[in-house]
């Protein structure tokens, strides 16, 4: 169950999984508190703020048991994220999706039928969205040197 | 199991459950989304170009009974159970109140830092609207 690193990682693995798997594939957002805190030291100093809720968004196919998953607590990417999902919903493509992303895809910038003959691959088996995968996560250590990330 | 709800029932039950939520500041809300496969209609069309998607809200609370007592136990809450269907035309639209509906709600989460300055509060503020 990989946390991909962002959230253009994350929707174009589910839009490619959506592509492969279009008929049982899922997408799960879920918005929670932290179910458990530290029971209170009696600490009058410490004021007593509010937990930050966090918003996971999963994608997951059963049959290939393929899981991706995304989360954040920053209230401002909320919007952006479900409309993207709408996107997903509609079908959208990994080009359609508009991201932008030059360095995650080459494949969707180059052109639409680029993007047609990695689709078949993509259902030949699991085997291709997991690979795809990892190749991510060799991206994603490298942004999290930079950036830092949370 | 319930039946669907319309869109706009769905929506106001959904603001009410994110922002009960969000006002006890614990708990969960789950939202899934997929692709409804209808039994008879696809046997009937199945080169019809994109299915419906079915929408589900719940608060994960579970009261079924433990099945190791088989024991009911006591309904001290109910589970939340919300679903919609959305007809692939109107995808568009329903995901714009969708998410307008999840950003007004969702007030646990971390509001945009605005102490750097005034001159990235005002960049904030611009990508806010936009």
């Amino acid at each position: 169950m990989p946390y991909l690193p962002t959230s253009q990682a994350y929707l174009e693995q589910s839009a490619l999984l959506l592509e492969a798997y279009p008929n049982d594939t899922r997408i799960t957002t879920k918005y929670n508190f932290p179910s458990s805190q530290k029971p209170k030291p009696a600490e009058e100093s410490t004021t007593p703020t509010a937990p930050i809720a966090s918003l996971t968004l999963k994608t997951y196919n059963p049959t290939s048991g393929i899981c991706l998953k995304y989360r954040t607590n920053k209230a401002a990417e909320v919007g952006r994220l479900i409309t993207s999902l709408g996107k997903l919903a509609g079908g959208a493509s990994v080009a359609a999706l508009g991201l932008g992303n030059a360095a995650a895809a080459p494949g969707a910038q180059a052109g639409g039928d680029v993007e047609m003959t990695d689709a078949p691959e993509e259902g030949t088996g699991s085997a291709a969205p997991t690979a795809k995968m990892e190749g991510n996560k060799g991206g994603k250590g490298k942004k999290k040197g930079g950036k830092g990330k949370r | 199991m319930a039946p669907h709800l319309g869109h706009e029932e769905f929506f106001s039950s959904l603001s009410d459950l994110l922002s009960k939520t969000s006002q006890n500041a614990r708990g969960s809300v789950f939202l899934t989304q997929k692709s409804l496969i209808d039994a008879a209609a696809s046997s009937e069309n199945t080169s019809s170009a994109r299915p419906s998607i079915l929408i589900r809200a719940t608060d994960g609370n579970t009261n079924a009974p433990n099945p190791k007592n088989n024991k009911v136990q006591k309904k001290t809450a109910s589970k939340a159970k919300l679903s919609t269907i959305v007809a692939p035309e109107d995808l568009e639209a329903f995901y714009t109140r969708y998410a307008e509906v999840c950003k007004a709600g969702m007030t646990g989460l971390k509001k945009r830092d605005r102490k750097k300055g005034k001159a990235k509060a005002k960049g904030g503020a611009k990508a806010a609207k936009a």
